[in-house]
This record gives structure tokens, C-alpha cells and sequence, in this order.
């Protein structure tokens, strides 16, 4: 990772200051957009694309007229929004995603995060969902491209409150039912469950050609703790407590989180599932990035 | 095990301090949320379980530390029966060699028997042998070895010491505490009465000591004295001698007996005296003969008796002429001569001569050859006479100023360079007059002139003190008695006249007890007792005096001090009778007499009654008196103390290391 400049990329802990989600995502999605270089591969869904000849059966409503006056030959001419996609926001609102060792915990930064891809899907005329869920499903905004979809979702992505322990089994039996097209879902989680049961619940997501993306929200202090004497921790979804000593942390629990990181991503990207792991003091540019690089292997 | 203070056990509660720090306080830590603990094992992690242990063994160790910190306090025993020491005993003997042993064979049957009390001796066991005078005298080590006792005790001479008892329980009973183990004390005495000291409680033994007497007197042996002797220290005219002697006796009946005063081993004259019974009677010898220097007098009684060495009494007397005092006045004043000449000369024993001589014929006058120089109202001075002055004092040598109204017109006070503020009169018609307000009663030359009470005052020159010590000041809070050291001499301003116009001074009592304190004062001629008793202290110099030697030669010709102590040591003890010459810092010889207390010339011995108590303070409070045997397997209790201290010292040690081992870690973890 490249070092930022400040002042391009927010603070996410400067982004709990704001207090309403569509004006965090205008204010993340617009500084991140205005600071990309123009590019051919990126553009929005009016953006005049390519001409082609025209065939039998093609729409005549596509024939671009003003050529054939010139030319007496009749093209066909397409643009890039017709390419448009649905994407599917999963948050995991369990116990543990309220878990902050610093100004922001990790279901607002996983809000933030959701909510600006809502908005940047917006402006692409893409159809933006949401499903909030824990050990159930919470919450469910249908993607649509629908006049005020956007404050639907961000509505839905406002409310989500922590909820119980996470279970990714159950809720996920049901999103196969909520996702009829192919698209983009993106989850949104701390996965704290063994890499094999979270790739084995989410791969069939895949199954219908959807492009699934995992963003793994962790806060610094859960990749790196630090303990300056020996602690007794309280899980926060269990409540069962543990004595830590500084040794153990610093060794055994740091080995052991790398493992789960590593697995997980190894074993994601062995499925075909794209991984990017968000530490909660980092800007959101990471994920908005990794999201664009799905959105244009989809065109 | 008993405890002497259990109350003292209470201090145990403060081992809850340490169970609360380590328990209570370590695991009341605040729950730290987090968000999963999928990656902590549920076991007791290796490193906590380790500090743990570590923790548990401090804690002990600070339990331990309270808990002998309480039962120290609480004085732990145990009982210990005497079979504890195995059985065994030290043997002390110990041998009255004071003054009053002189008497007859009574050293000699002493020693014997102490010589038969080392057959007491048992195998294994160890013996001391002590000899007791005024101060206890320890001859040996504690041996084994019988025949190094019977060797120190055969070495006994006697001492002219008075014996003290008080002395002899104070020595056993550190004996018993250092030994800890039973005592068998042979005392071997005359067992005087006036050997015991005034309080009973003195006497007192320390546990587990079993005192026994061996008595070398008789209850009644007859014995004359010469109790005391009182003589001049110096005689300046040998008609004008009075030598007074006091015979006594103990267990005496009447009797008659030659007393014979003797100069330098020559006999001057003697006496009949009639002794009452057990009574006293005094004789005076009116003359003496003597060239002048110093003269070893003795005092005897003939016949002697058993203890002769208490028929003779030394005494210690100088012959010399009177020290010449130069009093300078104006001329035609001799009021003040004549007061200060008749107050001087009206003591017999002074010494001083007073040379009268107007200050207006003393320009080139030698000085040196003054006890000290009166300068009495005197103005102006011819040349050089000051400064005369001022050297004489410089030198040593010692100056009284009596201001009057001739020296009101001199700015400073002569050689003593105070300023003079002026003079103040009072009038005799208004009955104006000054008193003396404060006075040093301490100062030598106040001590007999009872702050010169009712004295008046009419005139009185203002000086103003500086540097000087005021003596005495009047009710105005002028000086009128001033002090002031100059070089080697001294300067004492008296800001009145010595006639009885200035004040009346002259007309009271105490003029003549001002002006002798004075003279000898200025003169040096302070009271140097020159007739002691045996273990007095004589005084060799003062605090101020420093360097120069003082030779002290005993009566056998030795020289007691070392060079170091003969140029520091204030003091000497005197330990034998005879005559001791002393050569003092100014190259002046004394000679002192010594003579042994003539306490221990009475030889009524303790009663029976006060022996058995004294032999019961060793015994304990519940033994049967006079069996002391059974002191020895009464159980008796053993204090631990100490070694709970000592435990305490240990632990407290170990406990600092842990304790700052445990820190150290947990700084290098944060």
C-alpha cells in the first residue's frame, strides 16, 4: 500500500462525525471518483460505447439514423450503461462487528463502506440491495434501480443495529432465494468462523454467476493486540471471558490471526471469490477500488 | 511456648494487606470486551499460570513476613528447664580487695577461700575470677582450667579502693545475660555494710544466679581512725597554723591514744587524745613549723591496730610567701587603698600582699612580678604605662579597673579598650541610688559576695559592654561587673570605686568576700583541694586549655599518663593513697594528698537478714529461698524473639529480590 495523502482520503473515524449515511457516501464516493484519472475502461451508462453493423432482428430503435443519411448504411450504436449491474450488499451485524478500539467500531466502518458502494452504484445506474443479518436476516432491500432506491438502502444500512452471534449458515440458505439475477454481492463481515465454513456458505453464491466479493472488516487491535499486563477478555458475542496475557497475545493470538487471514484469503480466491481485508483505521478507497476492478470484469 | 505480650498477636490481621493485593486486587481487573475470543485457547496460559506461582510464593513470603513481625513483637518462650544447659554452671569467684581487706589476715583468708570455692568446678564447665573494689576488676577470661583461677586469685593484691556491691551485681548480672547459662558466685569479703549501695534494687541478680558468701570478718573487730584531718593547702605564717584532726572508732572501747603530727617523716608534736567508746574525738596542732615548698604532713595514731593503714592520714601543705598586688591610684587618694588593703589583708589565708603606688610613678614599673595589678579611678596615665599594662595582660597576668570620676574624662576603658558612655551620680539627699539588678551568683568572684545585695550605688561610670561578659548590672541596666579575656590574661572592670563614696560597698558584709574571690580569681589561686579520697578525680586543666603537658608522678615514682593524654586528659583518677605530684601547664608542682575513704574503716558487717534477700534476687520469684539447687530444673523461659527477628530480616531480604525481579519483568512487558 501505497502512503496517502490526508487530505485525499478520509479518515473513517472522521466519517463517524457525520451524521447522516447518503451524505458519508456522497462525501466518500465523490472525493474518491474526483481523485481517478480518466480512464477508457471506466464511464457511465450514457457514454457512447461502439458502432456495429446491423443484422436481421437487431431493434430498430438502435440504429444510429443520422449515419445512415450520410452513409445509406445502417449501424447499430451502444452504449456502456446498457451493461448495467445488480449489486447485492450483505452485512454482518453480529455482536462482534461493534467491536472499536479507536473512534470507530467495525459495523460503521462496514456501513460506511456498504453505503458508498450503494451510492457509487447509484450514480452507475446500477440496481444496489441490501440484506442485513446476523444469525438471521434482519433486514432486506430488494436491488432495484428504482427512483429513491438509494435512500432505501441507505435507510436499511442506517438502522442495522448489532445484533446476536453471526451464523452464517442459516441466513445465507435464504439469500439463494433473493438473488434471482447474476451480479455483484459484496460481504460484509469479520468472519470469525472457520475459513472452510465461510467459503462453503457463501461459494453458492457464485453458483449463478454472481461476481462475490468479501470484505473482511478487522479493527487494529484484533489483528495486532496490544496488552500492557494480563487482561481478562469477554467475547463479546458469548460473553465467555478469557485471561490474556501480553506474551500470549503478542505471540500465539497474532500467529493464529494471520492463519485465519491467510486461509481465508487463499481459500477464497481457490473458489473464484475475491478477498480484501479492511482494517478499520484504513480509508475506504481499498474496497471502492476492488470494486470497480469486479464492475469492469463485468463489461 | 508461651508469649510474653500474645496481645501483640492482633498485628496478625495484616496479613489480609497481601492476600488483598495479590487475590482481590490483582483479579478484580476491568473485563476488556472483544470481539471474538475464537483464537484463545480455554486453558490457563503457560506464561499467567508461571507469574501465578511466582505471585503465590511472594504472597507467603509477605504472609510469612507479617505473621513473624507479630509474634516477634508478642516475645515468643519456651520453657526450658535447667537440664536444657546440660546441668552446667559458670563459677564465678570473686574477692573483696578493697582498703577495708587490709585488716588483719583478712586478704589472705579471702583468697583462701575463694581458692576452695574453685574445687566447684566441674568438668566441662567454666570459671571466672573477679576482684571487687569501687569497680569490678575481671582477672580472667571464663576458663575451664582451674588452675588459671587459683593463679589469677593468688595474684590479688589489695587495692585502696572502697568496695561497692552495687558494682559486683551490676558485673554479674551482664555476666548471667552474656552467659546464659546458671551462675555460682563465690563472694569472698569482709561483707561491709557501708559497701552497700543506697538503693536495695542495685543489688538485684540476674535470673539463675545462686550468690554465696564467704565472710572473712568477725561481727565485731575493734577499730580506731583517723577519720579526718583538716589542714590549710597553703600556710604563710607557721604561727598561724590550725591543723585539726578527727579520731573514731568502730567496735572500740575507751581508750586512750598519742596522736602525732609529723612534717616530711619527722615528727612535730604529739598528743594524748581519750577515745570514747565507739566514739570520736578531735585534736589540734597550732604551729607548724615548715621551710617553705611543699610538705608531705601525716597524721598518725599509736598504738596501731589490726587496720594500720587507717592510723596515719597523709595531708598535703605548701609553705610560700604572699603574692605581692600592685594597686596603682591617683595620688592623694587613698580612701580606696585603704578599704581594699583592710578587706585583702583581714583573710589570713589569701596569700596577697598589697603594694600601694600612685599611677603618676608607675611609668617604668615591672609588672611581672604581681599577682595582678588594681587599677583604682585612674585618669590619665603616664606614657608607656598602658602599654605596660596591656602586655602584663597579654601575657597571662590579670588587671581590676575600678572606674570613678577621674576615669570618666577617658574614652575607653585601659587595656580592656571598652568605651566609656559617661558617668551617672545619684544624690544621697533624694536617696537616689542604684542596686545591683542581675547578677552571675556562679561567677568566682560573686560566689561568696551574695550578688552584693543592698549595696548602693551613688555613682557609676557607663561603659559600654562590647565584647566584654557583664558579670553583674545595676537596676539601670548599666554594667557594673564586666569580664573580658585579653590575650593570655583576663580584665575585670568594676565601673564604681572601691571607697564609700561612690557607693557603700565597703560598709557591707560583703566587700570583703568580693575582694578575696577577686583577688584569688585574678591571682589564680582558685580552690585546688589538695587532700582527696581514693577514686576522686583531680582536675589537671580546664575545657579551654589545650597542648601543653601535665606530668602526674605517683606515689611509687611512675608516671600514670601517656604523652597524648598528659596534653588532652582534664582529669585523673586517683586510685592509691600517697602523695601525687603534679606538674601543671604553667610550671607550677602541686603536691595532693590521697587518702582511702575512711568508709571503709567501719567494718559492721551486712546483717544475716539482708544477705538471704540479696541471695534471693537471683533466685527467681518462685523458688524457695536458700535452696539453689532448685533453680537449676525450674523450667524457665527461653525467648525466641530474636530469632523470629532474624527470620524476619531474612525473609524481608528475599522478598525485596522477588518483589523486584516480578517489577522488572513487567516493565520490559509494557
Amino acid at each position: 500500500m501505497q502512503p496517502r495523502s490526508p487530505t485525499r482520503f478520509i479518515d473513517p473515524a472522521l466519517l463517524a462525525g457525520i451524521s447522516h449515511l447518503d451524505l458519508v457516501a456522497k462525501t466518500v464516493v465523490d472525493g474518491f471518483v474526483a481523485g481517478l484519472h480518466r480512464s477508457p475502461d471506466f464511464g457511465f451508462s450514457q457514454e457512447f460505447a461502439e458502432y456495429r453493423a446491423y443484422t436481421p432482428g437487431d431493434d430498430l430503435r438502435h440504429v444510429d439514423w443520422n449515419v445512415f443519411a450520410r452513409t445509406e448504411r445502417m449501424y447499430l450504436k451502444r452504449y456502456r450503461g446498457e451493461t448495467n449491474s445488480q449489486l447485492t450488499l450483505m452485512i454482518d451485524t453480529s455482536a462482534s462487528m461493534g467491536y472499536s478500539s479507536h473512534g470507530i467500531n467495525k459495523l460503521d466502518y462496514g456501513r460506511y463502506l456498504a453505503v458508498s458502494l450503494a451510492y457509487l452504484s447509484n450514480l452507475q445506474r446500477d440496481a444496489a440491495g441490501v440484506i442485513i443479518f446476523d444469525d438471521d436476516v434482519r433486514s432486506y432491500v430488494q436491488p432495484s434501480t428504482r427512483q429513491g432506491q438509494f435512500m432505501r438502502v441507505a435507510h436499511a444500512i442506517e438502522h442495522a443495529q448489532t445484533g446476536t452471534h453471526t451464523n452464517f449458515a442459516k441466513p445465507f440458505i435464504h439469500f439463494q432465494q433473493f438473488l434471482r439475477r447474476r451480479g455483484i454481492v459484496v460481504v460484509i463481515s469479520d468472519f470469525y468462523e472457520q475459513p472452510e465454513v465461510v467459503i462453503k456458505t457463501v461459494e453458492p453464491l457464485r453458483y449463478r454467476g454472481n461476481d462475490l466479493i468479501l470484505f473482511h472488516v478487522l479493527d487494529p487491535q484484533e489483528i495486532r493486540p496490544k496488552l500492557k499486563e494480563p487482561s481478562l477478555l469477554v467475547d463479546m458475542e458469548t460473553e465467555d471471558a478469557i485471561e490474556v496475557s501480553p506474551e500470549y497475545a503478542k505471540e500465539e493470538y497474532g500467529a493464529k490471526i494471520d492463519a485465519h487471514i491467510a486461509a481465508l484469503k487463499i481459500k477464497a480466491n481457490a473458489a473464484g471469490i475475491d478477498y480484501q481485508l479492511l482494517p478499520t483505521d484504513r480509508p475506504l478507497d481499498d474496497a471502492l477500488r476492488e470494486y470497480f476492478l469486479i464492475r469492469k470484469g463485468r463489461m | 511456648m508461651g508469649f510474653f505480650a500474645p496481645w501483640f498477636l492482633a498485628g496478625a490481621v495484616a496479613i489480609g494487606l497481601p492476600f488483598w493485593i495479590h487475590l482481590l486486587r490483582q483479579y478484580r481487573s476491568t473485563p476488556h470486551p472483544f470481539s471474538s475470543l475464537m483464537f484463545f485457547e480455554r486453558r490457563t496460559q503457560s506464561s499467567i499460570k508461571h507469574r501465578r506461582l511466582r505471585y503465590l510464593l511472594l504472597l507467603s513470603l509477605r504472609v510469612a513476613l507479617l505473621l513473624l513481625i507479630a509474634l516477634a513483637f508478642a516475645n515468643p518462650f519456651v520453657s526450658r528447664s535447667g537440664g536444657a544447659t546440660g546441668g552446667r554452671k559458670m563459677l564465678v569467684i570473686a574477692v573483696d580487695n578493697s582498703f577495708s581487706m587490709r585488716y588483719d589476715d583478712h586478704l589472705a583468708r579471702a583468697k583462701q577461700t575463694a581458692v576452695n570455692a574453685v574445687s566447684n568446678l566441674n568438668p566441662g564447665e567454666r570459671g571466672q575470677v573477679l576482684a571487687v573494689g569501687s569497680r569490678v576488676h575481671f582477672l580472667t577470661q571464663p576458663v575451664e582450667e582451674a588452675d588459671q583461677l587459683k593463679a589469677a586469685i593468688q595474684g590479688i593484691q589489695p587495692s585502696d579502693e572502697q568496695s561497692s556491691y552495687g558494682e559486683l551485681a551490676r558485673a554479674l548480672r551482664t555476666i548471667s545475660q552474656t552467659s546464659r547459662i546458671p551462675l555460682e558466685v563465690h563472694f569472698s569479703s569482709d561483707l561491709q555494710k557501708s559497701s552497700m549501695p543506697p538503693a536495695f534494687a542495685d543489688l538485684r541478680l540476674g535470673t539463675d544466679t545462686k550468690l554465696v558468701f564467704h565472710s572473712v570478718a568477725d561481727s565485731k573487730e575493734p577499730n580506731w581512725m583517723l577519720e579526718s584531718v583538716t589542714a590549710p593547702a597553703k600556710i604563710y605564717d607557721p604561727k598561724k597554723v590550725r591543723i585539726q584532726a578527727v579520731v573514731a572508732g568502730s567496735n572500740t572501747p575507751q581508750t586512750k591514744r598519742t596522736v602525732s603530727l609529723a612534717l616530711d617523716g619527722k615528727t612535730l608534736e604529739s598528743k594524748m587524745l581519750d577515745v570514747p567508746s565507739n566514739g570520736r574525738a578531735s585534736v589540734e596542732f597550732l604551729s607548724l613549723d615548715s621551710p617553705h615548698g611543699f610538705h608531705k604532713g601525716e597524721i598518725r595514731i599509736e598504738p596501731g591496730d589490726a587496720l594500720h593503714e587507717d592510723d596515719r592520714f597523709d595531708f598535703a601543705i605548701e609553705r610560700t610567701d604572699p603574692h605581692p598586688v600592685l594597686f596603682l591610684h591617683p595620688a592623694g587618694q587613698t580612701l580606696d587603698e585603704l578599704y581594699y588593703r583592710s578587706a585583702l589583708e583581714s583573710v589570713s589565708e589569701a596569700g596577697f600582699t598589697l603594694e600601694p603606688l600612685a599611677v603618676e610613678q608607675a611609668g617604668n614599673q615591672s609588672l611581672s612580678k604581681y599577682a595582678f595589678v588594681v587599677l583604682s579611678d585612674v585618669g590619665t596615665m603616664p606614657p608607656g604605662l598602658e602599654a605596660n599594662l596591656r602586655a602584663y595582660v597579654a601575657g597571662g597576668g590579670s588587671l581590676l579597673v575600678a572606674l570613678g570620676p577621674l576615669s570618666a574624662a577617658l574614652a575607653r576603658v585601659p587595656v580592656s579598650n571598652e568605651t566609656i558612655q559617661g558617668s551617672a551620680y545619684a544624690s544621697r539627699g533624694d536617696s537616689r541610688f542604684e542596686t545591683v539588678a542581675a547578677a552571675d551568683a556562679e561567677h568566682p568572684t560573686l560566689r561568696r559576695a551574695n550578688k552584693l545585695d543592698g549595696v548602693k550605688f551613688y555613682q557609676e561610670i557607663k561603659v559600654d559592654p562590647g565584647q566584654s561578659h557583664v558579670i553583674a548590672r545595676l537596676t539601670n541596666q548599666a554594667p557594673l561587673l564586666l569580664e573580658k579575656q585579653v590575650g593570655e590574661g583576663r580584665v575585670v572592670v568594676f565601673t564604681s570605686t572601691f571607697d564609700n563614696v561612690g557607693n557603700d560597698m565597703p560598709l557591707h558584709a560583703s566587700f570583703v568576700p568580693f575582694v578575696e574571690e577577686t583577688a584569688r580569681y585574678l591571682g589564680g589561686q582558685q580552690d585546688r583541694s589538695t587532700n582527696v579520697a581514693v577514686d576522686s578525680y583531680i582536675e589537671l586543666r580546664s575545657a579551654q586549655e589545650h597542648g601543653s603537658a601535665i606530668d602526674v608522678t605517683e606515689p611509687d615514682g611512675s608516671h600514670p599518663l601517656s604523652l597524648k593524654d598528659a596534653s588532652t586528659t582534664q582529669t585523673f583518677q586517683v586510685t592509691r593513697e600517697g602523695f601525687y605530684d603534679i606538674h601543671r601547664a604553667n610550671g607550677r608542682e602541686e603536691l595532693v594528698a590521697v587518702h582511702a575513704d575512711r568508709r571503709e574503716s567501719d567494718l559492721t558487717p551486712i546483717p544475716q537478714e539482708t544477705l538471704a534477700l540479696w541471695q534471693n534476687t537471683g533466685l527467681g520469684p518462685d523458688t524457695p529461698s536458700g535452696d539453689g539447687s532448685a533453680a537449676d530444673t525450674q523450667p524457665r523461659p527461653w525467648s525466641l524473639w530474636r530469632y523470629a527477628l532474624l527470620l524476619v530480616l531474612i525473609i524481608a531480604i528475599i522478598e525485596s529480590v522477588l518483589a523486584s525481579r516480578y517489577l522488572s519483568v513487567e516493565k520490559e512487558v509494557a
